[in-house]
């Protein structure tokens, strides 16, 4: 390295790493939890003219919850588009639909805590692979593009990886 | 069962059933559930699919038997089935041989494509069934006499899936707004659509692993794989865009205002996918003589674009215009500047009142002695708040159970869709038809 050159600010890159790894261990975190979401309608008859209306209209209230009974991986509207793909094997549809959700959550938490990072990162990159692989198949663009832009984010959360001071199984 | 059609007042009957029976009937049924319902499901494919989720709210039910052609739709159907009730119903890809063995079925729901409708629909009426048959009744008028002719000759109940019939908020629109606080004053013109862009109508693909056996696709009246996934484009197997999506509409137009047209003038082409059978685009116009005044209708269903906002009918009228669709974000009512006020019913809980859309900045492309004052937007008091085909669903099996009347049932809905199967005659011979008993009754 040339004398003149500054030197690395590696408190900031070191905070940069860790900020890109919280960023996506959130979003995988979140986002396969949410894979186990649900909704329960409650609903209270409309009054007309004082009295509870006879028609069934009604006002309803949505509320969220969370239960392994509700885990969807792929939506079933996609779902169904994916099995009409040619390219697309019907046991590996399968196998990504039951394990989405809890593969997005053990990355996500690999990577929160900084547990051989590079081997997470790499596998969460892997798996948003998969997921754009099937979005180009049903033509997903702006899906596509989305994920892009996380890789993007694993790429540069891997290219920081060692300024992370914060992490398990620093080798891997 | 009924007197035969008489233009000015054959759907006034499908009107009282709704009114006096069909809203308690769904509140009944929602209620109820003792009695077990024994159902075969028959055809589970997009809209088999989206029966069962609806029905899957509904108590009561048993699921004993599903047939269905392609073993894929038949695995995913027993495999949904016991999900839902934990045991595995009987699987069959013949409904002749499903028939013949299942003893103790009460109903089916037959989801199958437009031209195994009426057949189908026979076979189960003939064999003791009640049934709920998806709309369109059939590909041909002739399919779907023999639809009705066979729900009188069984006695059996055949509801037809025209589902905003059961809906609360179509019921308390016509009912309630339209025809008791006549809100629209005389209504002079409708229009509706259901437009949707070239990326919602393309070809369903399928994986080549999966495809049917030639012979069995031929048995069953399909050329190829693809016409079996894409049968709504073709001729010979569906009515196209004005029968797979107008006729929800158009049935809402004939039975809102109580008439079916006089005649239909329609035009279609292909502006888009050329190498379809059916037009891709169509527009038709029905004229109407009702009680009150002469109405004309325009309805457009366009697989081509999306633009005009989706789906929904709108009811003009001189008073107010109702805008109303399946989907509740379409649904406005616009009050005209002229017409009396309806503080009193926003106060007594029959309206709400909608948020006006911003007035435009005088300019000088404006004459304002040309322009009509910006009506007042309203809204309905209530939603339905659960799948749209549950209501329908409901309805019928509170009908199996005794508690109800069909709020469509096949006689009531042909004399609705009667009129449809004259739009894609007219469009293809460039010619208005004048429609006629024999055009319109069984």
């Amino acid at each position: 390295m040339n004398a003149e050159e500054p030197k690395p600010d590696t408190l900031a890159l070191s905070l940069g790493a860790m900020l890109a790894r919280f960023w996506l261990a959130a979003r995988a975190i979140q986002t396969g939890i949410e894979k186990y979401a649900g909704s329960t309608l409650s609903e209270t008859a409309v009054s007309i003219n004082g009295q509870p209306n006879t028609y069934g209209l009604t006002d309803g209230a949505a509320t969220k919850g969370y239960a392994l009974a509700n885990y969807h991986g792929v939506p079933a509207a996609l779902y169904d588009k994916f099995a009409g793909e040619p390219f697309m094997a019907g046991w590996a549809l399968k196998l990504f639909d039951k394990t989405l959700g809890p593969a997005l959550i053990l990355l996500g938490v690999t990577i929160l805590l900084g547990v051989a990072s590079r081997i997470s990162l790499f596998a969460l990159g892997l798996l948003y692979i998969g997921l754009t692989w099937g979005l180009i198949l049903i033509r997903e663009d702006s899906g596509v593009a989305w994920l892009a832009a996380h890789m993007i984010l694993i790429i540069a959360a891997l290219a920081l990886v060692r300024y992370d001071r914060l992490r398990i199984l620093k080798k891997w | 069962m009924n007197a035969p059609l008489n233009r000015r007042n054959f759907l006034t009957r499908t009107a009282g059933a709704g009114l006096v029976l069909g809203a308690p009937a769904i509140l009944r049924a929602a209620e109820g559930g003792s009695q077990k319902i024994n159902v075969a499901l028959v055809g589970f494919g997009k809209q088999g699919k989206v029966l069962f989720e609806a029905m899957s709210n509904i108590p009561g039910l048993h699921f004993q038997a599903v047939c269905d052609i392609w073993d894929y739709n038949l695995k995913a159907a027993m495999a949904k089935v016991r999900a839902r009730q934990g045991s595995v119903p009987k699987g069959y890809s013949d409904i002749d041989e499903m028939l013949a063995t299942e003893k103790g079925l009460d109903a089916a729901v037959v989801a199958t494509p437009d031209f195994w409708h009426s057949p189908h629909t026979v076979k189960c009426l003939e064999a003791g069934l009640n049934v709920y048959c998806e709309k369109m009744m059939s590909n041909t008028i002739d399919g779907a006499r023999d639809m009705v002719r066979a729900m009188e000759r069984t006695g059996k109940l055949c509801q037809i899936g025209h589902q905003r019939r059961s809906n609360p908020r179509y019921l308390y629109t016509l009912h309630e707004l339209i025809q008791g606080k006549k809100i629209c004053g005389q209504i002079v013109n409708i229009n509706g659509q259901w437009n949707r862009a070239v990326t919602a109508s393309q070809d369903i693909g399928y994986n080549p692993k999966l495809s049917i056996a030639p012979e069995v696709l031929e048995k069953y009246g399909f050329a190829n794989m693809h016409q079996f996934m894409n049968w709504r484009t073709y001729r010979d197997l569906s009515g196209g865009p004005i029968s797979d999506l107008g006729a929800h509409q158009i049935d809402i137009f004939n039975w809102f205002l109580g008439v079916a047209p006089k005649s239909v003038f329609a035009t279609g082409g292909h502006s888009f996918f050329k190498e379809r059978e059916h037009f891709d685009n169509v527009m038709a116009l029905f004229d109407y003589d009702t009680p009150q005044g002469q109405v004309r209708a325009f309805y457009q269903v366009l697989t081509t674009t999306s633009a005009g906002g989706g789906y929904f009918e709108s009811f003009m009228g001189t008073e107010a215009t109702i805008d109303i669709s399946e989907r509740s974000a379409y649904t406005n009512i616009f009050r005209e500047s002229s017409a009396p006020s309806w503080d009193e019913l926003v106060s007594r809980g029959y309206l709400k009142k909608g948020t006006a859309p911003a007035a435009k900045a005088d300019s000088g492309d404006a004459i304002k002695s040309y322009e009509s004052a910006a009506p007042e937007v309203y809204q309905l008091p209530g939603d339905l708040n659960k799948p749209p085909h549950q209501p329908h669903l409901e309805n019928f099996f509170a009908s199996v159970r005794g508690e109800a009347t069909l709020n469509c049932d096949a006689r009531h809905a042909f004399e609705s869709e009667a009129p449809i199967y004259w739009v894609n005659p007219s469009a293809i011979q460039k010619q208005r038809i004048e429609l006629t008993e024999e055009h319109l009754t069984v």
